[in-house]
């Protein structure tokens, strides 16, 4: 009885300073300790990450032997028709030049500044949908920050300690990015659902929305930079008694082989409420 | 000593599920391997050993989550607790002791992290969550109750022989 009432107490006393260091991490007041602490971890777990990897490449390498001959066949058609392009664009961007300066116009280029993150792990609760990140404030990582690759959005960094980060996915059900469309030049909300599929709702019901189009961060809110891509139109879907018209769309991020990341460092995130990050 | 073990034990065992089975999911559910472990050391005996286990795998895994810090640690501590009433019995009790006692822990941890995160205010289907997540990640654990708890019992016994009365 002795012992049972001792464990009693001890688990009541582990309960309660659990609870006072959920308290004083809410205030903020624990942020220099799990700093400290979270160094050695975030070194050992950047090591795993690293072979980890190796060996999954190692492993999926003769399957992607193949693949990879003819991905480097499309990619070399790619590549031909977007200098044809790209001769296209520079002709039209010289008009438009001409046509900013007679409507005295200045339109800023902002240059952005990328600073390159391993991937090191993946959020344990399998109900949040986020990566950690193996750089931190001593970085000059913040909150708010988008993070991209070469493909397209990944997500923000919600939460920085001194050695990691974690970047909330687009593919979390709490996370919402205005988009616009390419072609149709029209706006909605991405959401995603709980299973991880992205959808655009709030789209005028009048917009002509074709499949495959691509769908970018319109910059609207403030919190993600303009003319990133997020994704494809897989399906639409239209109701005449609908409000509004949505999309599922298919991203252009490969959001189960993340391995590098890029976070825009020199983007000014507008904060409405600045309760949240 | 227990406490020597368990502690870099408990990280690497975080760290495991943070970046390899991070990739691994059987429908969305992965096993929990922290939660495997506390439960496996309070079947094997550990006492007040497993109540800190719980403690300090609760706080690995609300910092490398986005749980808010603390709660898991609760939950742990508050399933070590009821673990360990069962303590150096279950083998002597019934071979399937172990699974019953991992599917009434694994549902309690989640059913707690159901609670936390409707709490936060974020998105929640509670037939996706229990149909996608819940039930594979019991399935998942109730795989390796067994052989984690043989493991654990086999440590201890090591670390902690039994005396032999001459």
């Amino acid at each position: 009885m002795k012992r049972l009432n001792s464990r009693v107490i001890i688990a009541a006393a582990l309960v309660i300073l659990a609870g006072a260091l959920l308290i004083l991490n809410a205030s903020g007041f624990l942020q220099p300790v799990q700093d400290l602490g979270m160094r050695p971890v975030t070194a050992i777990q950047s090591w795993f990450a690293v072979r980890y990897s190796a060996l999954r490449d190692l492993l999926a390498s003769p399957r992607d032997v193949a693949a990879l001959r003819e991905e480097i066949n499309r990619l070399e058609a790619d590549n031909a028709r977007l200098e044809q392009e790209i001769i296209s664009l520079r002709e039209q961007a010289a008009e438009a030049a001409v046509l900013s300066a007679l409507l005295n116009y200045a339109r800023s280029q902002p240059e952005n500044r990328y600073l390159a993150v391993n991937v090191i792990g993946r959020d344990i609760s399998p109900f949040i949908r986020s990566v950690l990140i193996g750089q931190g404030s001593d970085a000059g990582v913040a909150t708010g920050m988008p993070v991209v690759t070469a493909r397209g959005l990944v997500g923000r960094v919600v939460e920085v300690f001194a050695s990691y980060a974690r970047v909330e996915l687009i593919t979390d059900p709490s996370t919402a990015v205005n988009v616009r469309f390419q072609t149709a030049r029209t706006e909605g909300i991405l959401t995603a659902a709980l299973n991880g599929d992205l959808i655009v709702d709030l789209i005028d019901l009048n917009a002509e929305l074709t499949q495959n189009e691509l769908v970018l961060t319109s910059g609207l809110g403030g919190k993600y930079p303009a003319n990133i891509p997020v994704g494809q139109i897989v399906s639409i879907r239209r109701r005449d008694f609908d409000l509004f018209q949505t999309a599922t769309i298919q991203p252009t991020v490969d959001f189960d082989n993340l391995d590098i990341v890029l976070i825009i460092t020199n983007f000014q995130a507008f904060r409405l409420d600045t309760s949240q990050p | 000593m227990a406490y020597l073990i368990g502690i870099p034990l408990l990280t690497f065992l975080a760290i495991v599920q943070s970046t390899f089975l991070g990739a691994f999911r059987f429908l969305d559910g992965r096993p929990d391997l922290l939660l495997l472990a506390v439960v496996g050391w309070g079947l094997a005996g550990g006492k007040t050993e497993t109540l800190v286990w719980g403690l300090w795998a609760g706080f690995l895994i609300d910092l490398l989550s986005g749980l808010p810090f603390g709660t898991s640690a609760i939950a742990l501590v508050f399933i070590g607790y009821l673990v360990t009433v069962f303590e150096g019995r279950v083998w002597e009790a019934n071979l399937l002791m172990p699974l019953g006692i991992t599917l009434i822990a694994s549902l309690a941890f989640h059913t707690w992290n159901v609670m936390v995160i409707i709490l936060m205010g974020r998105p929640f289907e509670l037939s996706f969550a229990l149909s996608r997540v819940i039930l594979p990640s019991i399935f998942l654990n109730l795989i390796l109750a067994l052989p984690a708890v043989q493991l654990l019992t086999n440590i201890r016994g090591r670390l902690y022989p039994a005396e032999i009365d001459i």
